[in-house]
């Protein structure tokens, strides 16, 4: 519904076709009116730390036109010819504007004019004006300090040491050597500012999220009936990702109780999905390890922001077969442990550059998530190890010790070859000075032992080679 | 006997089965030549669970599947080869040492280890994996060995070696004791396999010349 109400919206304004004529007559010869009517209105926000509250200004600007683009960090630009004539013209426009900055909490000055630019300038000059008429535009503009242009210090500083303060009397000055002087940039913005250059603006798109909010018509208590009554709001994040042709990466669902706090329940996937069935199953399994505090009334979906999506290529080939449809399978795989063990369920494993034991290694993100590079294949031969077990114990193990060598399990060890000195990290407060060593225990299990060089001269079993 | 082509052409019949036909089924090469022979079709099986009992945790149970894992993971259309909650961190060094492409490796945690190691199988995105558990019952067992078969995954189990005596569905069962310098292998069950008792020594030149 959202979206065929905003589509109604943007065909009457006529967006893209006035700015293709725009883009069509470009050029200094280009006359000094746009060739089309527009009226822009821009909205200046002069309470402090105006970033936050122009991101929802410009959701709620969405309301009284189509096309809004962001001025950071405080101005906000509305194309708003369009839109007269609904609002009852320019004073009912900006009564209903102010009246939305109000709600935000935010001091703003609103000012119309035919050009961006120019309605931008007037409103951060402070002057609330509504210049509709494109011959009254220079006349209003003159007076205004250039400061306000927000030019660099170094020119504004060069012009007023010419005596040039003021909007009127830099249009004055001369094209070509203003040009040569200040820099072609400059002139730009002053042709953008009369009108004389078309001055093309992005819309601001908002970012959109999927929210569904259903109340169910008895309390349920089962997970499986929670599940099925969870289906239209599935159906509606389905109708809704396929619109877009996107597909999301994070779905939570709300479960609403009648006291207690409403319960979470977050989803993550590996890759962005948009099929709504394998959603609904891979949700079943952090859902039914819930434990619900009181019976659940209602439940909200609500989705990341959504990424744009391609669907899977069916392959020829069986998954593994010719390397065909390796990466869904893995995907799949991957979504299903962390749905059921967590998130930190899956890791990949990769080498670092570190001297000492414990830090020659590192989890990675799973390797389909990693993405199936080769790249890494020239690292792996660099390196080769000299000697090093199979498995590392997390933390060293302690060793009783006879005779000044180490015991396990009530037996000796038998070290065999040279010991490798490993001496490192005296940098970072890690320091180690470790003499290792290959031992045998009473069974044939060969470990990986060390001697601190340091006094009291501990033995710790740090590996089994396996 | 196998020499006459007549005869070799009448026994590849499908109707005839032959004791030693599970040769036929693609296998791995194990990468220690005198284990090769003992292993039914002279490889381990590319499909399917495999049980590997060891007395001690690291008699060389790894070692010993080191080489095939190599391979796997150096294959151009490689998949996985996952580790399903091993009882100490597998060393990246020491894999990547011994040959292992560490991008096609990952390493599964948590509680539910046969959960995790039957999905793992079924899923059809690894070539390989291997996982720990003490006592499983022979109802899992057998759901692991045909959801190996479903992913087309060589599972390895590793066990206690006094599950020996228990039946087990797995095609193929080796127990393992290690030695001052090496291993041995008996193979306790494979299709089409001989029984037997092999001593196989670790060639240590390989971690001379990867030293130098």
């Amino acid at each position: 519904m959202a979206l065929q109400l905003r589509s109604a919206w943007v065909r009457p304004a006529g967006g893209p076709r006035r700015r293709a004529s725009l883009h069509a007559s470009p050029g200094p010869s280009a006359p000094a009116v746009p060739a089309a009517a527009e009226l822009w209105a821009a909205v200046h926000l002069t309470g402090p730390d105006p970033g936050e509250k122009l991101q929802r200004l410009a959701l709620r600007a969405q309301a009284f036109t189509p096309r809004v683009s962001l001025e950071p960090p405080d101005g906000l630009l509305l194309e708003v010819q369009g839109s007269l004539q609904l609002f009852a013209g320019v004073t009912g426009l900006r009564a209903a504007v102010t009246q939305q900055c109000r709600r935000l909490g935010t001091a703003v000055v609103l000012a119309f004019a035919p050009t961006s630019l120019a309605a931008l300038t007037l409103a951060r000059a402070g002057r609330a004006l509504a210049v509709t008429e494109p011959a009254q535009l220079i006349g209003r503009l003159a007076p205004l300090p250039l400061a306000t242009l927000r030019w660099p210090d170094e020119i504004l500083g060069r012009l007023a040491r010419m005596g040039v303060r003021t909007i009127g009397a830099a249009l004055r000055l001369p094209r070509a050597g203003f040009a040569r002087r200040f820099g072609v940039a400059q002139l730009a913005v002053l042709d953008k500012l009369t009108g004389r250059a078309p001055d093309p603006r992005a819309a601001h798109r908002p970012r959109e999220r999927f929210r569904h909010r259903c109340a169910f018509t008895c309390e349920l208590e089962s997970h499986a009936a929670i599940l099925a009554a969870l289906a239209p709001a599935f159906a509606a994040l389905g109708s809704f990702l396929e619109a877009r042709q996107c597909g999301i990466v994070e779905l939570e669902c709300l479960l609403a109780h009648r006291h207690a706090p409403p319960t979470s329940c977050v989803l993550r996937l590996a890759a962005p999905a948009a099929d709504v069935e394998r959603l609904a199953q891979l949700l079943a399994e952090p859902l039914s390890a819930l434990t619900l505090p009181e019976p659940v009334r209602g439940c909200q979906l609500r989705s990341s922001v959504p990424v744009p999506y391609a669907p899977d290529r069916e392959s020829l080939w069986q998954p593994g077969e010719h390397g065909g449809g390796l990466t869904s399978e893995a995907c799949g795989l991957i979504e299903r442990l962390r749905a059921r063990l967590g998130p930190d369920a899956i890791h990949g494993l990769a080498l670092l550059e570190g001297h000492r034991p414990e830090q020659a290694w590192g989890a990675t993100d799973p390797p389909a998530a990693a993405g199936r590079g080769s790249a890494a294949t020239g690292r792996t031969g660099s390196r080769a190890a000299a000697h090093r077990p199979l498995w590392l114990l997390p933390v060293p193990l302690s060793l009783s010790v006879r005779d000044g060598l180490p015991r396990r399990r009530g037996s000796g060890l038998r070290l065999s070859g040279e010991p490798e000195r490993i001496e490192s990290g005296w940098w970072d407060g890690g320091e180690i000075a470790r003499d290792y060593y290959t031992a045998t225990d009473l069974h044939g299990v060969r470990l990986w032992v060390f001697r601190e060089r340091a006094a009291p001269h501990g033995w710790y079993l740090h590996g089994v080679f396996g | 006997m196998d020499g006459d082509p007549k005869l070799a052409r009448l026994l590849e019949h499908p109707a005839i089965w032959r004791g030693r036909s599970a040769a036929r089924l693609p296998v791995l090469p194990s990468g220690f030549a005198a284990l090769d022979e003992q292993l039914p079709g002279c490889g381990w099986p590319r499909t399917g669970l495999i049980e590997i009992l060891t007395a001690r945790f690291g008699s060389g149970e790894l070692r010993l599947l080191l080489p095939a894992l190599a391979s796997l993971t150096r294959a151009a259309t490689a998949r996985w080869c996952v580790w399903v909650t091993p009882p100490l961190m597998p060393f990246a060094p020491a894999l990547v040492s011994g040959g292992i492409r560490l991008d096609r490796v990952a390493v599964v945690g948590g509680a539910r280890a046969l959960w995790a190691f039957e999905q793992v199988l079924g899923s059809g995105a690894c070539d390989a994996a291997l996982a720990w558990a003490r006592r499983p019952r022979p109802r899992e067992i057998r759901r692991l060995q045909l959801a190996a078969e479903r992913g087309r995954t060589l599972g390895v189990l590793f066990r206690p070696l006094s599950a020996a005596r228990e039946a087990s569905p797995a095609v193929l069962r080796l127990g393992l004791t290690a030695l001052a310098t090496g291993v041995r292998v008996t193979l306790l069950k494979g299709r089409g396999a001989t029984r037997g008792t092999i001593e196989l020594a670790w060639p240590e030149s390989r971690s001379a010349r990867s030293g130098s």
